[in-house]
């Protein structure tokens, strides 16, 4: 039964992968061949880009014998970052599933539910935190002397955080779906639980960057020191290198892992079939105020947008970034100016690219009409059988994803223009540019939402998080970023800041005008034959 | 009021509708019957624009569906098997919306809605989320805006599933009392009692293919439409 179960969620996450839904056919297997590389590709640019470079800063930690220092500072680092990818995955793929009503009615055990959904949790912290995990073993076996069995012993330690991730993220989603049970306002609630968890995150991380810089210079002292009074935390990381670490720490997280599995099964079946708790409002007869069908229909998108936690979290995460990364250069931004301007002070025009480039990033954050057509769901034929065109839904979508993003950009840019020393020309282009793009990122994620949409999920998180539209359409905008600074810094710079940011705005336009064109031209056909 | 010429759809290598041909004048309630699979949701979808068919024609008030789907779509209202709604609205929420879209005056809408609200004594709820509704109440609910912006013709599916028993009478007198009126149903059933008392014309489809169509008197004569259509259902 259990492999049923397994089968239909594997089914049920990878099914853009097999199955084209424009097409309304299964996919031919170069094609679910060529996506699962791609997915890879994406996969390993990640984990190679970023983890591979902290690990390559840290390897002197295991050169000067304190191994177990480096495998447990990256540890601990792959550990958050699967439970902060996993937490919200876990308490809506476990508790909020659709099916869930479906599959309890069955003659099947309330265990077997569990675990399929739990397979899905594990995977999701899998992925993420061997983003983290894994880079730190290659970057090691560089440096370090190789053996077979130290391999195996650093794989199985990268598998013991998948595990750490689990239980953690199943402990945080089984405390988040108790705290939803009691809260009115779910997705306020959650909302605002998760951006301080992010706020949190982001607290920690930006102070992990100075003292990691600190541990490395120190590293015998702060080894020594952990050793002596944070005897677990020497063990986590001794579990890479040594097998009798690693026993121990599998045997007491695999303890850890069965102690949740008993508490989240003890709940499951009242949590999963609970409505908790709703505030009860009479309707009292007001007179509606009248709007227009394509107000309606904005309307109605950022109903939805500002109903759903993961919706929020997931795609609108840039409103929040600019914001903190606004009020932090008024705050903080005159030294960081002094530090860019004397790092390139022979590089004229870097500071005004750099800043183009960390506003689109930004920008890029906010992909709320990628997954729009595929949220659309078993809803669609709302849509259809009212009297608007397919191009009046879009463009509601594509209004959505522009007037939520527009106000924060807006503000990032004033924030970035008070802050940085830049000319006219190159103040005019820091406005220009990511605003050219916040059009451009709009325009991909509706045309990339628009082709093979999953209007078939049983949970939300699967076209918000998991969809190829939305991965794409994010990491495709933080690569548009990177190439912006990446080609300034390696040809660019011959140009001018001015006339390359000039290039670069003129491009994106054009790529924005054909993208809208296609949208206007073939997407309401596309929409009518979903 | 409607007209379908020879319309065909196709999944795949399947025929789901063939060659259906169907007129449905103003003043009539058209009873649509067949065994599960026949074809009559594709048939409705296709109608109302959802789902686009491979051959024939639709016109809605002598206008074409394929030419001019907006103005077909304005004269219409449509209610599926599954009154799957915005669960992240409110019921007066849905309601306003649909308002909006079809362009109903703020009054006319709030007279409506008062008056429907309270014949399906939904008006309490009104304000709750969709998503805590029953799924009677969701069927409720998608009846009230079908009525809300007064159309020419209503497509329905399934319209009773879910229903109460009073919810039922009241629907079938809002049918009756439309039609009356100068507009047109053309809905799906299984319970052929209520398509035998209600009906002015009722149309019988097997595997796609329209098998018998007519005034009631024509398509049963002294038998009862239960009878007629077990007998039809039995024939190869």
């Amino acid at each position: 039964m259990l492999k049923i179960l397994i089968r239909k969620q594997m089914m049920e996450i990878f099914r853009a992968y097999f199955y084209n839904a424009k097409k309304n056919t299964g996919r031919t297997k170069v094609s679910t061949v060529l996506m699962f590389l791609g997915y890879g590709a994406v996969m390993l640019f990640l984990a190679a880009g970023l983890f591979g470079v902290m690990s390559v800063n840290l390897v002197a930690m295991a050169r000067a014998g304190y191994a177990w220092f480096y495998f447990a500072l990256i540890g601990l680092v792959a550990v958050l970052l699967g439970c902060f990818g996993a937490v919200f995955t876990t308490y809506s793929g476990l508790y909020l599933a659709k099916d869930n009503d479906l599959l309890l009615s069955m003659p099947i055990s309330v265990h077997a539910i569990m675990a399929s959904r739990l397979v899905s949790v594990y995977l999701m912290g899998l992925l993420y935190s061997a983003v983290g995990s894994l880079p730190a073993v290659v970057v090691y076996f560089i440096y370090m002397p190789f053996s077979v069995l130290a391999l195996l012993c650093a794989i199985l330690w990268a598998i013991l955080i998948s595990l750490i991730v689990l239980f953690l993220s199943c402990l945080l989603g089984y405390g988040v779906a108790r705290l939803s049970l009691k809260l009115k306002r779910k997705s306020l609630a959650t909302t605002v639980l998760a951006l301080v968890g992010i706020g949190l995150y982001y607290f920690v991380y930006f102070k992990a960057i100075d003292l990691v810089q600190d541990i490395v210079e120190n590293v015998v002292l702060y080894g020594e020191k952990i050793k002596g009074s944070a005897y677990g935390v020497y063990l986590f990381g001794q579990a890479a290198v040594e097998w009798k670490a690693l026993a121990i720490v599998y045997a007491v997280v695999l303890a850890l892992c069965a102690a949740t599995w008993f508490l989240v099964q003890r709940s499951f079946l009242k949590v999963a079939t609970s409505t908790g708790a709703t505030v009860r409002t009479k309707y009292t007869e007001r007179t509606a105020r009248v709007r227009s069908a394509s107000a309606a229909l904005l309307r109605r998108e950022l109903g939805r947008f500002t109903s759903s936690s993961n919706y929020m979290l997931n795609c609108g995460l840039g409103i929040l970034l600019m914001v903190l990364a606004g009020v932090m250069l008024l705050l903080k931004g005159q030294a960081l100016a002094a530090v860019l301007t004397a790092v390139f002070a022979e590089q004229p025009g870097v500071v005004a690219v750099l800043a183009c480039a960390v506003a689109c990033m930004a920008v890029a954050s906010n992909d709320m009409a990628a997954p729009s057509v595929a949220l659309e769901g078993k809803n669609l034929w709302i849509a259809k059988s009212l009297p608007v065109s397919g191009w009046q839904v879009l463009r509601a979508k594509l209004t959505m994803q522009l007037v939520l993003t527009v106000v924060p950009t807006l503000f990032l840019c004033v924030c970035l223009a008070v802050t940085l020393p830049l000319t006219a020309p190159e103040l005019a282009l820091l406005f220009l540019l990511p605003l050219i793009f916040m059009v451009f990122s709009a325009c991909l994620g509706s045309v990339l939402g628009l082709q093979n949409p999953n209007l078939h999920w049983t949970n939300e998180v699967y076209p918000i998080k998991q969809g190829l539209a939305v991965t794409v359409s994010l990491l495709g905008g933080w690569a548009y970023s990177a190439a912006l600074a990446g080609i300034y810094l390696w040809i660019g710079r011959k140009l001018g800041s001015v006339i390359y940011l000039g290039i670069f705005s003129a491009a994106t336009l054009i790529a924005a005008a054909l993208l809208y064109l296609w949208l206007r031209k073939r997407g309401p056909a596309v929409f009518e034959a979903l | 009021m409607l007209y379908i010429e020879h319309l065909t759809k196709k999944f795949g290598d399947k025929v789901a509708v063939d060659d259906l041909s169907l007129h449905i004048a103003a003043g009539e309630v058209y009873g649509f019957i067949g065994h599960n699979g026949a074809g009559k949701t594709t048939t409705l979808r296709s109608v109302v624009g959802i789902q686009q068919f491979d051959a024939g024609s639709v016109r809605i008030d002598g206008i074409p569906l394929a030419e001019n789907p907006i103005e077909c779509k304005r004269r219409i209202a449509y209610i599926p098997d599954n009154p799957d709604l915005y669960e992240f609205m409110t019921g007066i929420k849905y309601l306003n919306f649909v308002a909006d879209v079809f362009g109903v005056g703020a009054d006319a809408r709030q007279e409506r809605i008062r008056r429907y609200a309270a014949l399906f004594e939904l008006t309490d709820d009104l304000g709750q989320p969709i998503s805590t509704y029953s799924h009677g109440m969701k069927q409720k609910l998608a009846v009230i805006s079908a009525w809300l912006h007064q159309p020419r013709l209503i497509l329905m599916d399934e319209p009773f599933v879910g229903l109460d028993p009073k919810a039922s009478h009241i629907l079938k007198e809002m049918m009756r009392e439309f039609c009356d009126g100068g507009g047109a149903i053309f809905f799906s059933t299984h319970v052929l009692e209520v398509a035998e008392k209600l009906c002015d014309k009722v149309a019988i489809i097997r595997r796609g293919r329209l098998i018998r169509s007519g005034t009631m008197e024509e398509v049963k004569g002294d038998d009862s439409l239960e009878e007629v259509f077990l007998e039809l259902e039995d024939e190869d």
